[in-house]
């Protein structure tokens, strides 16, 4: 975005550099939104027990979690006589692990993240991401934040409680910025860097010339398990152009000349829309929760939205 | 195809390399691309490299929007050109249009019927000429009276031309008279502030009329000629009745002449080929004639002249002369107006050709001096013609008044007894000591004569003065001495006062001698030998006379036969009546179309004159050593004020103008023409019967093509 903006000529469409000033980001209204947020999350797992975020791991707990065949060595205490009595079969009881899990919500903060209105897209995915983090850590989990573009940035380590939040917010607030999307090399390196394995929630607009599927890929291969949420701008998506432009990679600085007629646009619509459809499939068909917003809607209908589907909350 | 444009080729190539070179300019600016910031230009690569396949088409579309501006450029300065549809087969022609406006004009046989005038008919023959003119010829049109008078410059505007010949109507007419009053107010503002101001009324608002002048053809093919010098093709046509003199169908020369070599012999007599300065040089000129009219009947007034007679100032002679100018009998009736009142009424019998002459004698005065002859139609053949213009002839007497002279005398039978006889005289008489108590008395009177008598208070201007032996240092005049026994041994026999009258034999005993001083305006009228004893002059406003001798009269010493003489009564009779300004042959009626000097006689200090014409136009004219320039354009009755340097009047005349030419009374039209002996043929059918401009589409057409230019480019049909 920095980049951007010193390489700018008088010609280049105004774009104030909305995304460096982020003191407004985090005002009273939006607490509020977020103590909604945490009632309606506290309503969906009512009776459910606060404060565990269950792994899959079968281990020494004492909550039922699946049957196997018995086979000699096994402790013989946990057969399931019942189901031996009903099936003629030895069964033997599996219990789950209790396990804190970590929750590590991925900002992608690059510079094509500045451009956005009415809100810039990095500010839009760090008000979701206060948002997740926020009910993560009122449930008690762990919550860790880490920026991301070329690089990962330096992160907030996991911590637990509601009252960490506020430093979650100043965190936002402080963070480094900018860089083109590397998203491949950085969730190596965040797997790398991160070994308690968790939920990573990766909020980013996904505009990576070298792909998105390595990265994704990454983060399924090393035990993580990935939540995708992809943010655009409308104008993106839609753009209103006209006549004969220069269009500016704002992260590469490439430029190429191209006259805009509507052909080009419908064209460009159509190629936006299978590049987001492309990432949609992919994560469907790879069992990893997929979300799509644009910056016009409120993030808080996002995130309930994303409540009301189960992905984040169990 | 012409292209008539004022551009040289050198000058276009310029304009249209200069236009090309800022369209090419304007379209690469117009086709700077604005920057503008993308997050992911990887999408936009992949959705221009398929559409990189119709990238020669896409070129092909914005270069239409700058070969549409090229087009359109293109059209603008070919129309610049002015091109003109029409084959042209010859060179563009300067053609000078003479159109005669002479009396003989407003005959009414322009056509088989006569409901037009042969002006009319002119005027239609301009405007056929105008209309098929080529589409490089260029015409001037002149009007031919008195005077030629170039009313356009050289154009091929035809409706400017129409109009010139035609004059403005409508909405045009009310246009150009509102400017006409704009003109004149700000003309009288100027004149009020002593500036220079035109007040020359516009020739544009009643087209080309006929005046009351004969025509002065030499001239017009004079100015015609300087018109067309160094012009391509010159070319004259000559729209007329050809009713000229002989004399001015002489004055042209077809050869070019060469100018005298000077001889070294001044006794050698010029050679033959002298130049003839009179003569109009035509030689490299084309000249066509176009013939209007048909009738050549008229009956005319040729002559028109008045006098009143010099003994008897109240009455008057009348001289008319008519003259039949058809080749058929012709009758009227000739009627004398004095004012309304008919005078005489007779009816008139003409044969082809007659001139009859008509005398008036002892035709009693009245109060309105205007006399009108007037030639009415009567029933039957030969009772009209189509020329009513020469049908009118007006005069005027000139003013008779009763002056009112004093004598200051004392009791002088002679001169008395003389001034009782002459009936126009009013007189008075006070002694010498009367006028010296009362000398106010003598302001009122239009003469005093002081018979020996000299006074110290004179009579202020513009009482006229005669003395009789005036002496001492109030005298008028130097005395320089008195000599004895003098006689007239010379005489200013062209002053008015010695007119008719013989005086070397008249006896004095003796008489002052006189210094007379020609700075003071002081002239001699008798000499004995070099010495001045009867000399005159006008002192200001008024005139002076002084006898250096003395009357008989009783208590006298001196004495002279001159009252016993015949001379006598005429002497004061020439003298009172030159005082008055009323000489015998003071004219009051002048021929139209020439310029007359006219004497303003006994007005002093005039600088201009303003003339109003019967048609109530009004001219300003100077007036230089008291006389003042007229033209009289129109035939009738003219008011003249003489004015001084501050505008005010000073003096009124009235003048009449007649036509009085048998040149312009014989209407007999010449349907050929024949200038210092070559016949004039009449004028080529031009090569196109019309041309048509065409720049006008043209703009029209570059107009449509920017719209469709805009419309292309916001419609990003052409980007």
């Amino acid at each position: 975005m920095a980049r951007a903006a010193a390489t700018a000529t008088p010609s280049v469409i105004a774009r104030p550099n909305r995304a460096v000033d982020r003191s407004d980001l985090f005002d009273d209204k939006f607490l509020k939104t977020l103590e909604h947020l945490h009632m309606v999350s506290r309503k969906v797992f009512a009776g459910n027990i606060r404060a565990e975020r269950r792994t899959r791991k079968v281990g020494s707990g004492i909550e039922f979690a699946d049957h196997r065949t018995y086979a000699r060595g096994d402790d013989f205490r946990y057969i399931d006589w019942n189901l031996y009595g009903r099936l003629d079969k030895l069964l033997l009881r599996l219990f789950e692990e209790e396990e804190d899990l970590h929750i590590y919500i991925l900002i992608d903060v690059s510079d094509s993240m500045s451009i956005g209105s009415p809100l810039p897209k990095l500010h839009y995915a760090m008000q979701v991401g206060a948002a997740l983090t926020y009910v993560g850590l009122a449930n008690l989990d762990r919550v860790a934040i880490v920026p991301f573009g070329d690089r990962v940035m330096a992160r907030l380590p996991p911590s637990r409680g509601k009252n960490r939040i506020f430093r979650v917010f100043q965190f936002l607030r402080d963070c480094e910025i900018g860089g083109k999307t590397e998203l491949a090399d950085c969730m190596k390196d965040f797997v790398a860097q991160n070994k308690r394995r968790g939920l990573a929630v990766v909020i980013s607009d996904f505009y990576d010339p070298k792909g998105f599927e390595e990265g994704i890929n990454t983060l399924r291969y090393n035990k993580f398990e990935p939540f995708v949420l992809q943010v655009y701008d409308r104008r993106e998506a839609e753009p209103e152009l006209h006549g004969d432009l220069a269009l500016v990679d704002c992260e590469t600085g490439d430029t190429r000349e191209v006259t805009i007629s509507k052909s080009l646009l419908e064209q460009y619509t159509r190629a936006h829309e299978a590049y987001c459809t492309e990432l949609e499939t992919f994560c469907t068909k790879r069992a990893v929760p997929f979300f799509r917003t644009h910056t016009a809607i409120p993030f808080d209908e996002l995130v309930l939205k994303i409540f009301r589907s189960g992905g984040f909350l169990r | 195809m012409s292209l008539l444009g004022p551009l040289g080729g050198s000058l276009f190539l310029w304009i249209t390399v200069s236009a090309a070179a800022l369209a090419v300019g304007a379209y690469i600016i117009k086709m700077r691309r604005r920057r503008f910031e993308v997050p992911f230009s990887h999408l936009w690569k992949r959705v221009l490299e398929q559409k990189d396949a119709n990238a020669l088409w896409k070129q092909l579309k914005r270069m239409m929007s700058l070969l549409l501006i090229l087009l359109i450029m293109g059209i603008v300065l070919f129309a610049a050109l002015d091109p003109t549809l029409g084959a042209i087969d010859r060179e563009a022609r300067s053609v000078v249009i003479l159109i005669d406006a002479s009396a003989s004009m407003k005959a009414m046989d322009g056509d088989e019927a006569g409901k037009i005038s042969r002006m009319e008919a002119a005027r239609r023959r301009a405007d056929d000429l105008i209309d098929s003119m080529g589409g490089g010829d260029l015409a001037m049109i002149m009007k031919v009276d008195g005077q030629a008078t170039p009313l356009s410059r050289f154009s091929s505007d035809g409706p400017m031309l129409h109009k010139i010949i035609h004059g403005v109507t409508g909405a045009d007419r009310t246009e150009v008279r509102a400017q006409e009053a704009e003109r004149a107010t700000k003309a009288r503002a100027q004149k009020a502030a002593g500036e220079k101001s035109d007040d020359t009324p516009s020739r544009l608002l009643d087209g080309i009329q006929a005046s009351d002048t004969p025509a002065d053809l030499t001239r017009a093919l004079g100015a015609a000629a300087d018109a067309l010098r160094d012009r391509p093709n010159p070319l004259v046509v000559l729209i007329s009745d050809g009713a000229y003199p002989e004399q001015q169908l002489g004055l042209v020369s077809w050869d070019a002449q060469a100018p005298v070599a000077a001889s070294a012999d001044p006794q050698a007599k010029p050679a033959a080929s002298a130049k003839n300065l009179a003569m109009v040089d035509l030689s490299k000129v084309d000249v066509r004639y176009m013939p209007v009219g048909r009738r050549s009947d008229n009956v005319g007034i040729i002559a028109f002249n008045v006098r009143r007679y010099i003994a008897n100032k109240a009455a008057y002679e009348v001289y008319i002369e008519v003259q039949n100018f058809g080749t058929e009998a012709a009758h009227r009736q000739l009627a004398l107006y004095n004012g309304d009142t008919a005078v005489d009424i007779k009816r008139i019998d003409l044969a082809p050709g007659q001139r009859i002459k008509q005398i008036y004698p002892k035709l009693p005065g009245s109060v309105d001096n205007k006399l009108r002859a007037s030639l009415r139609p009567v029933d039957g053949p030969g009772g009209s013609d189509s020329f009513a213009l020469d049908d009118q002839a007006y005069a005027l007497l000139p003013a008779r008044k009763k002056q009112k002279v004093l004598m200051v005398t004392t009791d002088n039978l002679f001169l008395e007894g003389a001034l009782l006889v002459y009936e126009n005289v009013d007189p008075a008489k006070l002694t010498p000591e009367q006028y010296e108590k009362n000398p106010a008395v003598a302001d009122m009177m239009d003469v005093v004569i002081f018979d020996e008598y000299t006074p110290a208070t004179l009579p202020p201007p513009p009482v006229s003065l005669l003395f009789f032996h005036p002496t001492g240092p109030n005298s008028p005049f130097t005395v320089r001495s008195e000599i004895n026994g003098p006689r007239i041994t010379e005489v200013d026999e062209g002053h008015p006062v010695m007119r008719w009258v013989t005086m070397s034999d008249v006896y004095m005993d003796k008489s002052a001698v006189f210094t007379v001083d020609a700075k003071k305006g002081e002239s001699t009228i008798a000499y004995f030998v070099r010495d001045p004893i009867i000399v005159a002059k006008r002192d200001g406003r008024r005139k002076v006379l002084a006898f250096g001798f003395s009357l008989p009269a009783a208590g006298r010493e001196s004495a002279t036969d001159l009252p016993m003489r015949v001379a006598f009564p005429m002497l004061l009779v020439n003298t009172l009546d030159w005082f008055a300004g009323d000489q015998t042959d003071l004219l009051t009626t002048y021929p139209t179309g020439t310029r007359e000097r006219v004497p303003l006689d006994g007005v002093i200090g005039a600088t201009e004159a303003e003339v109003l014409a019967p048609d109530g136009t009004l001219t300003r004219t100077p007036v230089i050593e008291g006389l003042a320039t007229f033209y009289g354009s129109h035939v009738g009755y003219y008011e003249l004020a003489a004015k001084n340097p501050t505008g005010n009047t000073i003096a009124q005349i009235q003048l009449a103008a007649n036509l009085a030419s048998p040149g312009e009374s014989d209407i007999a039209p010449s349907t050929e023409l024949t200038l210092g002996g070559k016949k004039l043929e009449a004028p080529e059918a031009f090569a196109i019967t019309h041309s048509r401009k065409i720049w006008i589409y043209l703009v029209l057409l570059a107009m449509g093509l920017i719209v469709m230019e805009w419309v292309t480019y916001h419609r990003r049909i052409t980007v």
